[in-house]
């Protein structure tokens, strides 16, 4: 269906994906978008673990499958991750009515 | 490669608009979009089990969840209510395309009893028994540890975000006092005054 591309050209739109989430991490200033570009980093990261897993199984290697097992249990980790982190945000904004990280500074040790 | 570009385009157009958009709406929809076009090159990277999971868990659970709390939030207060009178002509257009394309499918192809050989060509290279054999072999500790940290997130959100009872009657009392609200009332997660 569709014809491969190299692994490095989706190594490297997993780079830039992740880079624009770093960048989003940095400049946002609500807590929840800082939150989904964390999501884009996680997702970029995954990109890359799919596709060094199919350049294994392409050179016929045994444990070719272990890039996307990885990425299974990263998708359970990011699920776990979001509930805690949208409590943690609920309770924040009920407590300041804000979710402004620069209002939440203080929260620094 | 024409795949590929049109892929990547759609998924920087859509890491883009999560970074710069204003909107907390609008950002997440737009990493939706991101993560739609994530499951597409997880196929065209013979991880077809994997694109299902990133549809159902990412782009279906994990970003409502988003959805649900920036609604409960209220945080895009001041914006002005858009003009949206031709989304409902557009969504039945929409939904009754996609009732005559399933049946068009339908029609053309009829589903007859299920077959095993037939279901084992759907999965063929999807990687689903790979990574069945992974999770239960080598991965088997990362599995039973996965488990217990997905309990452990559970009990935690709804620790962290549950209300003792004597709060929640001390809210909606503040919000009778306030006038702003009926004193019976259920209180409005995020709307009470700043001092509490």
């Amino acid at each position: 269906m569709f014809e491969p591309v190299p692994p490095s050209y989706w190594v490297a739109l997993s780079a830039l994906l992740f880079a624009a989430g770093a960048v989003g991490v940095l400049t946002r200033r609500s807590a929840i978008l800082v939150f989904l570009s964390v999501e884009l980093m996680l997702n970029a990261a995954n990109l890359s673990l799919v596709a060094f897993a199919n350049q294994w199984a392409d050179a016929g290697a045994a444990v070719a499958m272990s890039g996307q097992t990885v990425v299974f249990v990263v998708l359970a980790i990011a699920a776990a991750e979001v509930a805690v982190g949208l409590g943690i945000l609920v309770a924040i904004f009920r407590d300041r009515a804000s979710t402004d990280v620069d209002v939440l500074s203080e929260v620094r040790a | 490669m024409l795949a590929f570009a049109a892929l990547a385009t759609v998924m920087l157009v859509g890491a883009i608009g999560v970074v710069t958009l204003r909107q907390p709406v609008h950002a997440a929809l737009s990493l939706v979009g991101t993560l739609l076009a994530l499951a597409v090159a997880y196929v065209q990277l013979n991880a077809g089990f994997l694109a299902a999971i990133q549809v159902i868990v990412y782009a279906g659970a994990i970003m409502v969840l988003f959805l649900f709390v920036i609604m409960l939030l209220a945080l895009d207060g001041d914006a002005p209510p858009a003009n949206l009178a031709w989304l409902r002509p557009a969504a039945w257009g929409a939904g009754g395309l996609a009732v005559v394309a399933l049946l068009a499918v339908l029609l053309r192809d009829p589903l007859g009893p299920a077959a095993p050989a037939a279901i084992a060509e759907v999965f063929a290279g999807s990687g689903v028994g790979g990574v069945a054999d992974q999770l239960f072999g080598r991965f088997v500790l990362s599995f039973h540890l996965v488990g217990v940290l997905l309990l452990t997130g559970v009990v935690a959100a709804v620790g962290l975000v549950q209300r003792k009872a004597g709060q929640a009657a001390e809210a909606r009392a503040r919000a009778g006092q306030a006038g702003a609200v009926p004193p019976d009332a259920p209180p409005l997660p995020g709307r009470e005054p700043v001092e509490a």
